[in-house]
């Protein structure tokens, strides 16, 4: 079992090492120290036009959001062997020809993610608020308290997450239930407290109590605890039948450019048990998460500045869509197919924009239910606008292999760059003016002209060869 | 009869290796053409580059009279190709994947084509099952059916007998052998000698993506010697010169 967790870190690294080169990947957490450090800086800045210790809310709930993506990428229904393990993890495969059982192998798989994230995502940024903060006047004791409490932020939306996706895979009417006493208990908090429900890592931070860390520490055992127990190895039933959906697919999609390919990603997303489950965590979830963090902000901003926000970050999170029609499918399907990289990126692009009445159902919801309903045509363009140039973006950097954003700081850094500047300024503009979202349409065209370059780029790229 | 593979200097370089090194090689139509070699020799490589899917370091290719480097789509819609893996996608059923292959290739007759395939192979019970789910064999079979579904005149395949039985092995020789008597080509990558000696009317040995040799069964086997006598003679003299 040790071993197993060794060997499975071990080909992490090597696969990213070999990838980007062991220098490139090992910068990673020194980039991710050196903005933490920097950004301590901007602490007194920050602490000064918001309530106080808002901020402390913010980076432990986006902790816990990591946490939450992290669980979530492709952890849902019936396959979850399958599409964790099936491309991802070699060892974590040829494990399955060893006495060990899949329960084993699958705690092996999460410990590994776990020390994978905390090494490079949350100690390097611990370690650069802790280099930070003598010249900001932020005391050790607090540094100490962020040592433990931002891990445990992680670890509770991880075992959160494996919990709710295998209770949602074992049982929907269950899941029904868990979801209700989640929304009611948060709610009742919410009403006896008057604000932000009592999340023990952030209570930990405030102030640290032993009793809590222990509470704590057996709430995110129990979580995974649970979930393994729960956890079904492999999809029962053996040979799974259909029948012939793709040729009424086809005939519906026959309008596309590429009907065949995008019926088949279709199919291929819908039977993986992606359909509703992957909408559920992977956009419902964390937008709700989202929307929770940017009404903490409410007071310092006008009143549809948190719509604003909002619209962009979900135009962010609808660009991942990408990412869905993309992780389970290997090129090399296609390598006896007259068909070209660029054809299989157009493809997957057009459904992609027929996705997009998913975000934008949110988008609607959230300004509806927000009272800023008069707001919603703005709202929806910045979405849009977002999620194009945002996915013209990664398509042009990692082509159809997007998780290269998450692990190569090169690529990951571009991407922050390119999509953060554009939506620093529609936000600035918006907050002006709320109508000024509209103009976030406009961002269609270079993604557009993204997607061209994109193209050509991948076209060059032997991507049929792995 | 006109050549349907003509490829001059063809070489592939992967950093160090040299997986093909300046290879000539010229297919006439209708052969059965068997490309041999020991494990790593280049064969799979040699396959990728005649259809477009890895680029020649040097060297070109012409396939069925186009241009490889120029075209490598319209050298895929023309030929047939079974892969060195099997690669069928997961969710989609083996009927489903046949009528999606039928699709992308634009190929209308392929609904009586593939029941024709799950006849000969014997797998149409296994229609309605999800490819993900389907054995080795059963997923090579698809991957034959996908193949020749649209009949083309010259089909490439890695290796396609490896997974087989017994009984499908023979019936899939009878059928290519067949397939070429009819005017179609048929490019072959295989270490199993008697395969190749059972079946093909041309082939090219290579080793260390070097050609070794090439030219008809008859010429080949000098004093009605085994194919696999020549082939480790060779591979072996080819060793101790290294
Ligand atoms: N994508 C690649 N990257 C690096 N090296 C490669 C790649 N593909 C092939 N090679 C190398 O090229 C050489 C030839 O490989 P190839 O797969 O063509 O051999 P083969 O004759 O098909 O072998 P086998 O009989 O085992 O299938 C090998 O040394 C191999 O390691
Ligand atoms: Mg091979």
């Amino acid at each position: 079992m040790r071993d197993l967790f060794v060997a499975m870190f071990r080909e992490e690294w090597r696969i990213h090492a070999v990838l980007f080169g062991d220098a490139v990947f090992a910068l990673l957490p020194v980039l991710v120290g050196a903005m933490a450090f920097m950004g301590t800086f901007l602490v007194p800045l920050v602490n000064r036009a918001l309530p106080a210790g808002d901020l402390a809310s913010i980076v432990h709930a986006l902790y816990l959001l990591l946490g939450v993506m992290v669980g979530g990428f492709g952890l849902v229904g019936n396959e979850v062997m399958n599409r964790r393990f099936g491309q991802a993890s070699f060892v974590a495969y040829a494990a399955r020809t060893l006495p060990l059982s899949e329960r084993q192998i699958f705690s092996a798989f999460v410990a590994k993610d776990t020390v994978y994230y905390l090494l490079f995502w949350v100690l390097p940024v611990v370690a650069g608020v802790a280099v930070a903060s003598p010249f900001v006047g932020l005391p050790p004791g607090a540094v100490l308290c962020l040592l433990v409490s931002l891990p445990l932020s992680f670890l509770s939306g991880l075992s959160g997450l494996f919990l709710v996706t295998t209770v949602w895979s074992r049982s929907r009417a269950a899941f029904a239930v868990l979801a209700a006493v989640a929304v009611i208990a948060a709610g009742a908090s919410v009403r006896a407290t008057g604000g932000i429900p009592p999340f023990p890592p952030l209570a930990l931070y405030r102030s640290f109590s032993w009793a809590v860390l222990a509470g704590t520490g057996i709430g995110i055992g129990a979580g995974f605890g649970v979930s393994l127990l729960l956890f079904e190895p492999r999809s029962p039933g053996g040979e799974h039948r259909h029948p012939d959906r793709f040729t009424g697919l086809l005939r519906r999609l026959h309008a596309l450019p590429y009907p065949a390919l995008t019926a088949r990603d279709l199919l291929d997303l819908w039977r993986s048990g992606g359909g509703v489950g992957q909408v559920l965590f992977s956009l419902v979830l964390p937008l709700g998460l989202c929307w929770f963090l940017l009404s903490l902000l409410g007071p310092v901003l006008p009143p549809y500045g948190v719509l604003t926000l909002f619209s962009v970050l979900a135009g962010v999170l609808a660009s991942t869509i990408y990412t869905w029609l993309t992780a389970f499918d290997s090129p090399g399907a296609y390598a006896c197919l007259p068909v070209a990289p660029g054809d299989l990126i157009r493809s997957k692009l057009g459904l992609f924009a027929l996705l997009h009445p998913v975000p934008a159902a949110i988008v609607l919801g959230a300004a509806v239910l927000s009272g800023n309903g008069p707001y919603a045509a703005p709202a929806l363009g910045l979405m849009l606008g977002v999620s194009a140039w945002s996915a013209g973006i990664m398509v042009y950097l990692a082509g159809l292999s997007p998780n290269l954003l998450v692990y190569d700081p090169r690529v990951l850094f571009t991407y922050l760059f390119a999509v953060g500047l554009p939506a620093a300024g529609l936000i600035v503009l918006d907050l002006l003016d709320p109508w000024s979202g509209l103009a976030a349409l406009l961002l269609v065209v270079p993604a557009v002209l993204a997607v061209r370059a994109a193209v050509h780029r991948w076209e060059e790229a032997e991507i049929f060869l792995s | 009869m006109a050549l349907v593979i003509e490829a001059e200097g063809l070489s592939k370089r992967y950093g160090e290796t040299v997986a093909v090194d300046s290879l000539d090689l010229a297919v006439p139509g209708g052969a059965l053409f068997g490309l041999l070699g020991p494990n790593g020799s280049g064969k799979s490589t040699t396959i990728r580059m005649l259809t477009g899917q890895a680029k020649p370091s040097a060297g070109r290719a012409r396939v069925l009279g186009v241009d490889v480097a120029a075209d490598p789509v319209g050298v895929r819609r023309l030929v047939g190709i079974i892969p060195e893996q099997e690669t069928p996608p997961s969710f989609l059923t083996a009927a489903e994947y046949l009528r999606f292959v039928s699709a992308v290739r634009d190929f209308a007759g392929g609904e009586k084509a593939a029941q024709w395939w799950f006849d000969f192979l014997d797998f149409g019970d296994k229609r309605d099952v999800l490819c993900k789910d389907l054995s080795r064999g059963t997923r090579q079979k698809l991957m034959f059916a996908q193949a020749f579904l649209h009949s083309p005149r010259l089909a490439l395949i890695d290796e396609p007998l490896v997974n087989f039985d017994p009984i499908v092995q023979h019936q899939v020789k009878e059928f290519l052998v067949e397939y070429v008597k009819r005017g179609n080509t048929v490019f072959l990558s295989t270490h199993i000698l008697e395969v190749a000696e059972e079946i093909c009317t041309g082939y090219a040995v290579l080793h260390r993506g070097r050609l070794l040799a090439t030219g008809r069964p008859d010429e080949l086997r000098e004093g009605g010697r085994h194919l696999s006598d020549v082939f480790l003679d060779l591979v072996r003299r080819e060793r101790g010169h290294a």
